[in-house]
């Protein structure tokens, strides 16, 4: 039997029927056609299907859609303002820290999580953060770096 | 990978969950974080019709710096929020390192402190950090109410004493005496996502500054069915000063308390090896932090 749940998504009120073994990834790809959110191993172990719920970056494979009722989810199509991409996206792409891409739009969420915590982390801190997201192809080098590099813009940007 | 059918129930109140569990019988599990229990059902290891959610259930997610001397934690309480409790990291060092160290970020921020006791696995993070402060679980369903030991909870792997009507609801810890150290190491082969070879805690009391040990604790997980504390190697170091020597002879003795197998993570010797160093590391990490102890 399905149920009804109220969310916020990326900015925007949602009221949808949901199967209650639905998770929210499932619920954001297939219901609200959200692809940029990637279903990878369902476990909780790769981190592409990461999320911000409430201001916490988590793996949305391992959330119930009926538990995001009443919540807050960004999603990586939330982040970019008027056609204008979010210093993130544009230092990931500027430092060339996609390759295949999959593993991106977690990586991202993961960063901004990181970035609302503490506006200008160590490579530690920015290593940690990304802990919990696989990446196959970039060897996390140039990711780091990226959000480093995103980590000045935006406290640059803030100062100002 | 999909999850089976069941029915998702979110009881508002304490009293709602306590008899919707003893209404179900054993075929109701609770979800928490759902970190564990999600992945379980979808590799189909566990099949429960319904789910009884504690999202609503109020005051199971709050660390409470009790009146007395001590702390009660809602077994709600996720492993982030523990990891970055300023109270938690002063005074109970071990559970806020345990907590950081339990798999990533994105895990930590839903996974719950009461899930990680209640599934019972021997290489979980928090066990041997609730076992060097000798924490009370309050176990309630809805007809009666009982408090147990961290120690004599577990049972083997994936096994406690827990009834399927019951629910923890509580786990209070006293605030160790003055000139208390203490410390957590997890053995893995990396430094994230990962399930330990070997982990174990450590609290250790001076009697003053450069006194004798007057208490000590040290507890080991992935190294038998059930988390251990290694009593020998307590007994052996009390009245003793600290020193290298006797941390080490400690850790030789703590092994004997210790039943590990081989496995794709570690083989039994291998264990073992790391058992005696990281006993011995981890106490000498504890004496560290106990002479910098703070009121």
């Amino acid at each position: 039997m399905k149920k009804i749940i109220r969310l916020t998504v990326n900015g925007e009120p949602v009221e949808a029927a949901v199967a209650q073994n639905q998770t929210l990834v499932q619920f954001l790809r297939e219901d609200l056609g959200l692809t940029g959110t990637k279903h990878g191993c369902g476990l909780g172990d790769c981190g592409a299907c990461t999320v911000i719920l409430d201001g916490k970056a988590v793996n949305s494979c391992l959330v119930l859609a009926i538990q995001a009722n009443g919540s807050e989810v960004l999603t990586i199509e939330g982040l970019a303002e008027n056609g204008k991409l979010h210093p993130l996206q544009q230092a990931f792409v500027d430092k060339g820290a996609i390759q295949c891409g999959f593993c991106t739009p977690g990586m991202i969420l993961s960063a901004k999580a990181l970035l609302e915590e503490k506006p200008n982390p160590t490579e530690l801190e920015i290593r940690t953060a990304l802990s919990g997201n696989l990446c196959r192809c970039t060897g996390y080098q140039k990711i780091v770096e990226a959000i480093d590099d995103a980590a000045k813009v935006m406290s640059g940007r803030e100062e100002s | 990978m999909l999850l089976p059918n069941f029915e998702y129930i979110e009881p508002t109140t304490l009293e709602e969950a306590l008899r919707l569990l003893s209404d179900m019988g054993g075929n109701a599990r609770v979800i928490a974080g759902g970190t564990d229990l999600l992945v379980r059902m979808k590799l189909k290891i566990e099949k429960p019709s319904q789910l009884i959610s504690l999202r609503k259930v109020p005051g199971l997610n709050q660390v409470i710096k009790r009146e007395t001397h001590g702390v009660s934690i809602g077994p709600a309480v996720t492993a982030a929020d523990l990891a970055r409790n300023e109270f938690i990291r002063d005074k109970f060092a071990p559970l806020a390192t345990a907590a950081g160290k339990l798999g990533a970020p994105v895990i930590r921020n839903r996974a719950t402190i009461g899930g990680n006791l209640v599934n019972g696995r021997p290489a979980a993070d928090f066990p041997p950090a609730c076992m060097v402060f000798d924490a009370i679980l309050k176990l309630k369903s809805a007809t009666n109410e009982r408090e147990i030991l961290v120690g004599e909870f577990f049972r083997g792997p994936g096994e406690t004493i827990i009834e399927p009507n019951e629910l923890l609801v509580g786990i209070f810890m006293e605030t160790p005496a003055p000139w208390t150290g203490g410390s957590y190491i997890k053995l893995g082969a990396r430094k994230a996502l990962e399930i330990s070879m070997v982990n174990v805690a450590v609290m250790l009391t001076l009697q003053e500054p450069l006194g004798p040990i007057v208490d000590v604790k040290i507890a080991l997980g992935a190294v038998a069915p059930t988390p251990v504390r290694a009593f020998a190697a307590e007994q052996y170091l009390m009245g003793r000063h600290p020193s290298e020597k006797v941390f080490s002879e400690a850790g030789a003795i703590g092994v004997g308390m210790c039943h590990p197998i081989t496995d794709h993570r570690g083989t039994m010797e291998y264990r073992c090896l790391m058992i005696e160093t990281l006993t011995s590391r981890a106490l000498n990490l504890a004496y560290q932090n106990a002479l910098a102890w703070k009121p």
